[in-house]
């Protein structure tokens, strides 16, 4: 616990949590990293909630079985897109952020974002499609 | 009062940037194997399963597999772990003070240990009702 970091930069901006928000005037980079931070809200709600509800499992199949015809409602289906977005985009940003961090691909981490982010939208529109009809 | 001993343990924190680094790096490389193993879990409960997700005697069949069995536990472990060090990550943005993150830091602990134990005791109660 003694390795805590606030951050003590002078360029953070003041009011972090409002700047995500706030698209004006904002770089590429920053527009990224914003999104990043949301969709990671978004699957760290979701990843605890699927958790709480792979319990149905050990109450029987009764349990489970209905929450499954459940899941397949349009609605459910809808909200499986909203969060095959969130992951296909995080990933792909999560991987430019891991290598530029690790110095890969610096110099062209634009670039890097570009194709990444191109590869996770067809990866979302293949997924979005095998969720409808699958 | 409270803002010169917060001032105080940050200039401390200054010297230790390093170690905070570490946490960077644990949460980089969960993340990529997160690439695969999420890949996985997604594909073989969501992809390949006719109607969508698989019902109760499929999912029982499914994690009588030991290799998925570990997978899933893998799963679990980096995914807490992953996303627990990214809710830190943006508590660190909202600029807490040194004894608030300290308390984030031990109830992120308290919190993750909970969630993982009660995967892996969820991942043994499946694999023994799979029989």
């Amino acid at each position: 616990m003694d390795d805590i970091q606030p951050t003590t930069d002078p360029v953070r901006p003041k009011a972090p949590l409002r700047s995500w928000f706030d698209v004006r005037g904002r770089s590429m980079s920053t527009l990224a990293f914003a999104l990043n931070r949301l969709t990671a809200v978004g699957l760290t709600i979701y990843l605890f909630l699927h958790l709480s509800v792979l319990s149905l499992l050990v109450r029987g199949p009764e349990s489970w079985d209905s929450f499954v015809a459940l899941a397949k409602h349009p609605l459910f289906l809808l909200l499986d897109v909203v969060l095959l977005f969130g992951v296909v985009y995080h990933m792909a940003n999560g991987i430019r952020v891991a290598l530029v961090g690790m110095g890969v691909g610096h110099a062209r981490h634009k670039t890097l974002f570009y194709v990444l982010v191109g590869i996770a939208l067809v990866l979302f529109v293949v997924g979005a499609v095998l969720i409808f009809t699958g | 009062m409270q803002s010169t001993m917060s001032r105080r343990t940050l200039e401390e924190m200054a010297t230790r940037r390093d170690r905070s680094g570490s946490l960077w790096l644990v949460q980089a490389f969960s993340g990529l194997f997160l690439v695969f193993i999420l890949g996985a879990h997604m594909i073989a409960h969501h992809f390949i399963v006719e109607g969508g997700l698989r019902n109760y005697q499929q999912v029982l069949e499914y994690v009588a597999n030991p290799v998925v069995f570990v997978i899933e536990v893998l799963f679990v472990i980096l995914g807490v772990v992953h996303a627990l060090l990214g809710v830190r990550a943006i508590i660190i943005d909202l600029r807490p003070s040194a004894g608030t993150l300290r308390l984030v830091n031990w109830g992120l602990v308290f919190f993750g240990a909970v969630a993982i134990g009660y995967g892996l005791w969820l991942a043994v109660a499946l694999q023994r009702l799979a029989g």
